[in-house]
Formats: C-alpha cells, structure tokens, sequence
C-alpha cells in the first residue's frame, strides 16, 4: 500500500494552477507583515509553507480565504486569485469564498455539538444538502474522506469534544471538506498531536490531494518534506524560496533556506 | 557555512570528516609504501603495507556506523545529507583503494623471488605517486570544499590511464622476447592495472566531492585514456 503512495507522489508533475498571488502586501497597523509576495499554487498538490515564527507564513495563508478581513488593523493588498478569479473582488462574499476555501487550525476546535452536527453543519447553513439523507451522505462521506467514520459510526450523536485529540483534529477536517471545498488551507494541524494521530493525519492529507489543493503550514521540516510537494520558505515577511519539495530539502538555493532546514544559526 | 543550533550535531559531523581524513592518510600511505617495497625489493614493508590494511577496513566501519547514527538521529537534509552521503561514498572508495595497495604488496612478495624485469619498477613507482598525489589533492579538495581542485583531479585521470597504456604495451614486449619473464610480467601488470583502478576510484571520490560542493554530479562525460582494451599484438 505504502509504494501505491509513492508511485502516485512521483507521478504528479505539470500542474493546473489553482491560487495565484501577485504583489500581496499585509500590514498589520505599522508593522509590514507580508513584503511583495509572488506565488503560483499548483491544483491538487500538497503546498507547505515553512519558516520561523513571525515570518508571516500564517499571515499569507490566511490570506487565501480572507481570514485576515476580521482582523481591524491588517491590512491586505495586491492580488490573489483562485481559478483566475479575484477573491478580493469587492462582490466576492467572503462566507461563500469560505465554504470553498476549507480551513484546520492549529488546536482542535469542534463546535460543542454532536459528531454529526459538527460535520452537517456547513452544509446546511450553505444549503448543500436537499433533505436528511443527502445531509446523512455528506456526513457519511466526508468522516470517511477524514477515516474517522469507522471510530465514529456508532456515536454520532455522542459530542464532537468527547473524542481524542487527534480524533477532534480528524472531525475538524471532516467538518472543513463536507462543504466540498477546492482549497484546503492547514495552519500547523498536527502541532497539538502525538506521532501516531500526525501520521494518520499526514496519511489524510496525502488522500485529499486527490481531490483539493491542500496548502499546510508547519514549524515541522521533517512534516513538510513527507506530506508536501512544493514548498515555500518565508523569513521575516518575505518569500525567500519556492520549489519542488525534494528540491528545497537536498538541494537549496538560498543560503537562508540552507540555514533554516538544516538547523543553522542563519 | 554557519554553526548548527544543535553544537553537538557539528561535532559529530566534524568526527566524521575526521574519521575520512585519517584514513585517507593511511591509504596515502598505503600506496607509497606498497610502491616503495616493489622498487627495493623490501618484504617487510610489503609486510606491514598488509598488516595496515586492517586498520583501513575498520575505520570504514566505524564511517559506516557514524553515517548511519547521524541519519537516525538527526534526519541531515540539504548540505548536511550530501556530506554524510559523501562520507560514505569516500569511505568505501578508500577501502577499494586499500585494498588494491595491499594486493600490490602481496604480489611484491612473489616478485623479490624472480629476475627483476629491467625499468618496470621505476614506472610503476611513477604511476603509484602520480595516483598518491591525485587523492591527496582529492583529499585537500574534500576538507577545504574546492570543487575546482577536485574537477582538475579528475581531469588528471588520463595521465594515469597513459602510463598504464606505456606499461601495458612495455609487458607485452618484455614477454615477447623472453617467456621467461611471463610470470613476473604477469604480475607486474596486475600491479599496473591495481593502480589505473585506484585512479578511477580517486576520480570518483573527487566527483563525490563537486557533488557535495555544488550539489549535482559533474555529468560531461570525463577523458578517458585506457586504451589497452583494444590492444592486438604490438608491431
């Protein structure tokens, strides 16, 4: 099973653009937070962002589903695009560009209802679902997208908050598929889970780039270069290195990413 | 390159790079030794050049062991992973070339029992310090990080390759006039075809070497100047 993994990995090459960003600028009242980034993310590849604290990885990925318009002081500019589209556009609602831009957080964070509910939930308020049973496959389908339908099949009434960390974390990406979305954007979703829950997570996000672009943050390298496919480098607001993932890690060209992966004082 | 966060990560890799260094001396050794035992006909020295090959095999075991305890524990990525791939590579390349030596040196033994084949000694001696001074310079290239000078080893190889090729077609006529000198011929072809090799395996030390400096392995294919494949009787 695990080569079936590997052959697919290799077999991805040219790609369909998904998101393209020209120019992106974020300020968070005085401080430039994100300094003219340019970056072109493939369709259904896993894209890591990696970088020190502060370096704005966080920042440019909450761009992607405008995340940061519910921050009073950030400040975003240049031009993002999803499928050529302006996700910026001011006749983009932004709750609709959610929907189709799903996000994992660092910490688990299931709404204090039932298994099912947390899943159904997007769905529902997004009108995806024509009645109960289309509403039950979605659920059905998306903890299995998740592989947390077979621990979570017979208590889906039980609370979401019940389950283990890494269960939580699984429900939380259930949750953020079942409104079928085309990006997947994860702020560090493995920080808060021990080595067994971060390998079925990382198995996961390996499934789910059959169907979406997945774009990962992580502070781990070893996480970024066995889940990812490209990787970017961020350091102090800029985006100092874009390329394959094997590329930046045996092989890089910037002697900051040198430093950074290989653990050196930069 | 910068120090690692992790102060006791660069001592291990610096252990290793000196693990290589050491043994690179004693193969250095190795082959002047083995070289100057056939030109005085010295026993004892080939003795000893057999005896030291020991030490060689387990210094590449404990490379070996190192390399393979720096992968487990501290996943070396970029830089830090072509060093240690490069240790390795550069640790079995010099047990190859130990060993060579010591075949030289147990043939020596053979040899002092025989006629002494007029010049062939000398010409030997030649080609086994043209070989010693390539992984010398291998070994500079290594620790100082000099894809230049590893890149001008590697172009030396030819020299190497056309002393053989003069040695090869000196044998054939040696035993043409006298069969009597077959045995010993045969032998000191032998010894002249361990040191063509020994500086085919400096070569690609010396191209493991641009590979852990640049990153890529030199690709053009390099001169290559051992004709003695397509040899036919000498006229």
């Amino acid at each position: 099973m695990e080569d079936m993994v590997h052959v697919d990995r290799a077999m991805s090459t040219e790609q369909d653009i998904k998101i393209s960003a020209k120019g992106v600028q974020v300020h968070y009242a005085d401080t430039h937070a994100i300094r003219d980034v340019d970056v072109d993310i493939d369709d259904k590849t896993v894209t890591a962002f990696i970088g020190p604290s502060g370096c704005g990885k966080s920042t440019f990925l909450r761009c992607i589903n405008r995340m940061n318009d519910t921050i009073d002081i950030a400040r975003v500019t240049g031009d993002i695009r999803i499928d050529g589209e302006d996700i910026y556009d001011p006749k983009v609602d932004p709750v609709q560009l959610r929907a189709k831009v799903g996000m994992v957080f660092q910490k688990p964070n299931p709404f204090p209802k039932s298994i099912y509910d947390n899943v159904a939930y997007g769905p529902k308020i997004h009108g995806l679902a024509r009645n109960k049973a289309d509403l039950d496959e979605i659920v059905e389908k998306s903890l299995r997208k998740a592989a947390l339908w077979d621990e979570a099949k017979d208590r889906l009434t039980a609370p979401g908050t019940g389950l283990s960390g890494g269960q939580q974390q699984r429900l939380c990406i259930a949750r953020a598929i079942a409104t079928a979305p085309e990006v997947l954007l994860m702020d560090e979703p493995c920080s808060a889970l021990d080595p067994i829950a971060t390998a079925q997570v990382e198995e996961l996000i390996d499934e789910l780039r059959r169907s979406f672009s997945v774009v990962i943050v992580t502070h781990s390298m070893q996480q970024a270069a066995r889940v990812s496919q490209k990787t970017a480098f961020f350091h102090l607001g800029n985006l100092v290195e874009y390329d394959d993932t094997d590329k930046i890690f045996t092989n890089p060209q910037d002697p900051r990413t040198e430093s950074y992966i290989s653990g050196r004082i930069g | 390159m910068n120090e690692h966060i992790s102060s006791a990560y660069d001592r291990d890799l610096e252990g290793i790079t000196t693990l290589i260094m050491k043994m690179g001396g004693l193969v250095e050794e190795a082959i002047l030794k083995a070289a100057k035992s056939l030109a005085d006909r010295d026993v004892e020295l080939a003795e000893e050049v057999r005896e030291g090959d020991k030490v060689i095999d387990a210094i590449e075991i404990q490379i070996n062991e190192e390399a393979a305890r720096t992968i487990a524990l501290r996943a070396p990525v970029s830089k830090d992973l072509r060093s240690v791939l490069t240790v390795l590579r550069l640790a079995a390349s010099l047990e190859r070339i130990g060993d060579y030596a010591k075949n030289i040196a147990k043939r020596t033994s053979v040899l002092v029992e025989m006629n002494p084949v007029n010049g062939s000694d000398a010409a030997l001696r030649r080609m086994a310090r043209e070989v010693e001074q390539m992984l010398k310079d291998t070994l500079d290239s290594y620790i100082r990080g000099d894809a230049d000078l590893a890149e001008d080893v590697r172009q030396r190889d030819q020299e190497v390759d056309q002393m053989y090729n003069a040695l090869f077609r000196e044998f054939l006529t040696f035993m043409m006039e006298d069969p009597r000198n077959i045995t010993a011929c045969m032998h000191l072809h032998f010894m002249a075809k361990n040191i063509e090799r020994m500086g085919d395996l400096t070569t690609n030390m010396a191209e493991q070497v641009i590979y852990q400096v640049t990153g890529e392995m030199p690709d053009e294919a390099r001169p290559k100047g051992d004709k003695t494949a397509y040899v036919t009787d000498p006229s």
